[in-house]
Protein backbone atom coordinates (compact mmCIF):
# COMPACT_ATOMS: atom_id res chain seq x y z
CA UNK A 1 0.00 0.00 0.00
CA UNK A 2 1.09 3.58 -0.52
CA UNK A 3 1.23 5.98 2.39
CA UNK A 4 1.50 9.73 1.81
CA UNK A 5 3.94 11.49 4.12
CA UNK A 6 4.01 15.22 4.82
CA UNK A 7 7.01 17.04 6.27
CA UNK A 8 6.22 20.12 8.33
CA UNK A 9 8.31 23.13 9.33
CA UNK A 10 12.03 22.83 8.56
CA UNK A 11 11.68 19.10 8.00
CA UNK A 12 10.46 20.01 4.51
CA UNK A 13 13.75 21.78 3.81
CA UNK A 14 15.74 18.85 5.16
CA UNK A 15 13.75 16.40 3.05
CA UNK A 16 13.89 18.62 -0.02
CA UNK A 17 10.13 18.37 -0.42
CA UNK A 18 7.01 18.87 1.64
CA UNK A 19 5.35 15.61 0.66
CA UNK A 20 6.27 12.19 -0.59
CA UNK A 21 4.72 8.77 -0.91
CA UNK A 22 6.16 5.60 0.61
CA UNK A 23 5.17 2.13 -0.50
CA UNK A 24 5.03 -0.37 2.35
CA UNK A 25 3.66 -3.87 2.75
CA UNK A 26 0.37 -4.54 4.50
CA UNK A 27 0.50 -4.28 8.31
CA UNK A 28 3.71 -2.33 8.25
CA UNK A 29 4.45 -0.15 11.25
CA UNK A 30 5.41 3.50 11.29
CA UNK A 31 8.94 2.40 12.25
CA UNK A 32 9.16 0.29 9.10
CA UNK A 33 7.96 3.20 6.99
CA UNK A 34 10.53 5.46 8.65
CA UNK A 35 13.33 3.02 7.92
CA UNK A 36 12.56 3.33 4.22
CA UNK A 37 12.06 7.05 4.47
CA UNK A 38 15.37 7.67 6.24
CA UNK A 39 17.24 5.89 3.49
CA UNK A 40 15.79 8.32 0.97
CA UNK A 41 16.12 11.35 3.27
CA UNK A 42 19.18 10.80 5.51
CA UNK A 43 19.14 14.37 6.82
CA UNK A 44 15.91 13.55 8.63
CA UNK A 45 17.41 10.47 10.19
CA UNK A 46 19.77 12.59 12.26
CA UNK A 47 16.75 14.16 13.99
CA UNK A 48 14.85 10.95 14.60
CA UNK A 49 15.04 11.27 18.40
CA UNK A 50 13.20 14.58 18.40
CA UNK A 51 10.85 13.79 15.53
CA UNK A 52 7.14 13.90 16.27
CA UNK A 53 4.90 11.54 14.32
CA UNK A 54 1.24 11.93 13.53
CA UNK A 55 -1.12 9.72 11.61
CA UNK A 56 -4.02 11.87 10.49
CA UNK A 57 -4.41 14.39 13.30
CA UNK A 58 -3.35 12.11 16.16
CA UNK A 59 0.12 11.54 17.57
CA UNK A 60 1.37 7.99 17.17
CA UNK A 61 4.54 6.11 17.99
CA UNK A 62 6.65 3.86 15.83
CA UNK A 63 4.67 0.74 16.71
CA UNK A 64 1.47 2.03 15.13
CA UNK A 65 0.31 -0.37 12.40
CA UNK A 66 -0.48 1.50 9.21
CA UNK A 67 -3.74 1.06 7.37
CA UNK A 68 -4.78 1.96 3.83
CA UNK A 69 -5.81 5.59 3.77
CA UNK A 70 -3.47 6.65 6.56
CA UNK A 71 -1.52 9.88 6.12
CA UNK A 72 1.70 10.26 8.09
CA UNK A 73 3.14 13.59 9.16
CA UNK A 74 6.62 14.18 10.53
CA UNK A 75 7.68 17.34 12.25
CA UNK A 76 10.03 18.85 14.82
CA UNK A 77 9.04 19.83 18.37
CA UNK A 78 6.22 22.35 18.33
CA UNK A 79 6.68 26.04 19.20
CA UNK A 80 3.27 27.67 19.47
CA UNK A 81 2.60 30.84 21.40
CA UNK B 1 -18.09 24.80 28.58
CA UNK B 2 -18.26 27.32 25.77
CA UNK B 3 -15.28 27.48 23.47
CA UNK B 4 -14.03 29.60 20.62
CA UNK B 5 -10.96 28.83 18.54
CA UNK B 6 -9.46 30.76 15.66
CA UNK B 7 -6.20 30.08 13.84
CA UNK B 8 -5.85 33.06 11.60
CA UNK B 9 -3.48 35.12 9.49
CA UNK B 10 -5.36 38.26 10.48
CA UNK B 11 -4.23 40.54 13.31
CA UNK B 12 -5.82 39.69 16.64
CA UNK B 13 -8.53 42.20 17.55
CA UNK B 14 -8.00 42.14 21.30
CA UNK B 15 -10.35 45.05 21.98
CA UNK B 16 -13.07 43.40 19.95
CA UNK B 17 -12.60 40.09 21.74
CA UNK B 18 -12.84 41.76 25.13
CA UNK B 19 -15.90 43.75 24.06
CA UNK B 20 -17.64 40.55 22.94
CA UNK B 21 -17.05 38.70 26.20
CA UNK B 22 -20.07 36.96 27.67
CA UNK B 23 -20.26 35.49 31.13
CA UNK B 24 -23.06 34.34 33.37
CA UNK B 25 -23.86 35.95 36.71
CA UNK B 26 -22.02 33.28 38.68
CA UNK B 27 -18.71 34.01 37.02
CA UNK B 28 -16.29 36.26 38.88
CA UNK B 29 -13.07 35.91 36.91
CA UNK B 30 -12.13 36.62 33.31
CA UNK B 31 -8.40 36.14 32.77
CA UNK B 32 -6.83 36.79 29.41
CA UNK B 33 -3.26 36.58 28.17
CA UNK B 34 -1.76 38.15 25.09
CA UNK B 35 1.53 36.74 23.85
CA UNK B 36 3.49 39.43 22.00
CA UNK B 37 6.38 38.91 19.58
CA UNK B 38 9.61 40.19 21.11
CA UNK B 39 12.29 42.03 19.14
CA UNK B 40 14.93 39.48 19.97
CA UNK B 41 15.21 35.76 19.39
CA UNK B 42 18.12 34.56 21.44
CA UNK B 43 20.94 37.01 20.75
CA UNK B 44 19.56 38.12 17.38
CA UNK B 45 17.44 41.17 16.67
CA UNK B 46 14.36 40.28 14.65
CA UNK B 47 11.49 42.16 13.07
CA UNK B 48 8.91 39.36 13.01
CA UNK B 49 8.19 35.69 13.47
CA UNK B 50 6.81 33.53 10.68
CA UNK B 51 4.34 31.05 12.14
CA UNK B 52 3.54 27.88 10.22
CA UNK B 53 0.86 25.43 11.24
CA UNK B 54 -0.59 22.01 10.48
CA UNK B 55 -4.02 23.56 10.79
CA UNK B 56 -6.33 20.53 10.90
CA UNK B 57 -4.20 18.82 13.51
CA UNK B 58 -3.74 22.03 15.48
CA UNK B 59 -7.50 22.52 15.64
CA UNK B 60 -7.98 18.92 16.73
CA UNK B 61 -5.31 19.15 19.42
CA UNK B 62 -6.65 22.46 20.72
CA UNK B 63 -10.11 20.94 21.04
CA UNK B 64 -8.68 17.95 22.89
CA UNK B 65 -7.13 20.40 25.36
CA UNK B 66 -10.46 22.19 25.68
CA UNK B 67 -12.16 18.82 26.29
CA UNK B 68 -9.75 18.16 29.14
CA UNK B 69 -10.37 21.66 30.48
CA UNK B 70 -14.12 21.06 30.38
CA UNK B 71 -13.68 17.95 32.51
CA UNK B 72 -12.52 20.17 35.36
CA UNK B 73 -16.05 21.57 35.50
CA UNK B 74 -14.90 24.95 36.82
CA UNK B 75 -14.44 26.85 33.56
CA UNK B 76 -17.42 28.45 31.86
CA UNK B 77 -15.66 29.44 28.66
CA UNK B 78 -12.36 29.49 26.85
CA UNK B 79 -11.53 31.58 23.81
CA UNK B 80 -8.24 31.25 21.97
CA UNK B 81 -6.84 32.95 18.87
CA UNK B 82 -3.46 32.01 17.38
CA UNK B 83 -1.86 33.92 14.53
CA UNK B 84 -0.15 32.20 11.64
CA UNK B 85 1.94 33.72 8.90
CA UNK B 86 4.15 36.72 9.60
CA UNK B 87 3.63 38.43 12.95
CA UNK B 88 5.60 41.63 13.47
CA UNK B 89 7.43 42.54 16.65
CA UNK B 90 4.97 44.12 19.07
CA UNK B 91 1.97 42.28 17.66
CA UNK B 92 0.10 39.58 19.50
CA UNK B 93 0.60 36.04 18.23
CA UNK B 94 -1.59 34.38 20.86
CA UNK B 95 -4.64 35.53 22.76
CA UNK B 96 -6.45 33.35 25.26
CA UNK B 97 -9.20 34.06 27.74
CA UNK B 98 -10.66 31.83 30.43
CA UNK B 99 -13.82 32.64 32.37
CA UNK B 100 -14.57 30.92 35.65
CA UNK B 101 -16.11 31.61 39.01
CA UNK B 102 -12.86 32.38 40.80
CA UNK B 103 -9.49 33.83 39.79
CA UNK B 104 -7.37 30.89 40.89
CA UNK B 105 -9.20 28.58 38.49
CA UNK B 106 -9.06 31.12 35.69
CA UNK B 107 -5.34 31.87 36.07
CA UNK B 108 -4.55 28.18 36.45
CA UNK B 109 -6.57 27.13 33.43
CA UNK B 110 -5.10 29.88 31.26
CA UNK B 111 -1.56 28.84 32.18
CA UNK B 112 -2.39 25.17 31.73
CA UNK B 113 -3.73 25.61 28.19
CA UNK B 114 -0.65 27.57 27.15
CA UNK B 115 1.74 25.04 28.69
CA UNK B 116 -0.05 22.11 27.06
CA UNK B 117 -0.33 23.91 23.73
CA UNK B 118 3.44 24.26 23.64
CA UNK B 119 3.72 20.48 23.90
CA UNK B 120 1.13 19.19 21.46
CA UNK B 121 -0.23 21.80 19.04
CA UNK B 122 1.70 21.67 15.75
CA UNK B 123 2.69 25.29 15.26
CA UNK B 124 6.24 26.42 14.51
CA UNK B 125 7.92 29.79 14.33
CA UNK B 126 10.84 31.07 12.29
CA UNK B 127 12.62 34.31 13.22
CA UNK B 128 12.72 36.99 10.54
CA UNK B 129 15.54 39.55 10.55
CA UNK B 130 15.29 42.95 8.91
CA UNK B 131 17.44 41.75 6.01
CA UNK B 132 15.27 38.68 5.49
CA UNK B 133 12.07 40.73 5.66
CA UNK B 134 13.24 42.96 2.83
CA UNK B 135 14.46 40.10 0.66
CA UNK B 136 12.29 39.04 -2.27
CA UNK B 137 13.46 35.48 -1.54
CA UNK B 138 11.71 35.52 1.81
CA UNK B 139 8.29 37.05 1.30
CA UNK B 140 5.58 37.14 3.90
CA UNK B 141 4.15 33.62 3.66
CA UNK B 142 0.60 34.92 3.98
CA UNK B 143 0.84 37.79 1.51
Amino acid sequence: MTIPVTFWSYFAELAGCSETVVTVSESSTVDELLADLYQAHPALSELRRSTLIAVGVEYQDGEYVLKPGDHVSLFPPVQGG
Amino acid sequence: MKRFLSITADPIDEAGLVANRTLSSGMGAAVYFSGVVRGQEGADAIVALDYSCFVSMAEHQFHRLFDRLAERGSVESVRLVHRIGRVAVGESSLWIEVVSAHRAEAFGACQWVIDEMKQVVPIWKTPVTAAQASSPLNPNPTS
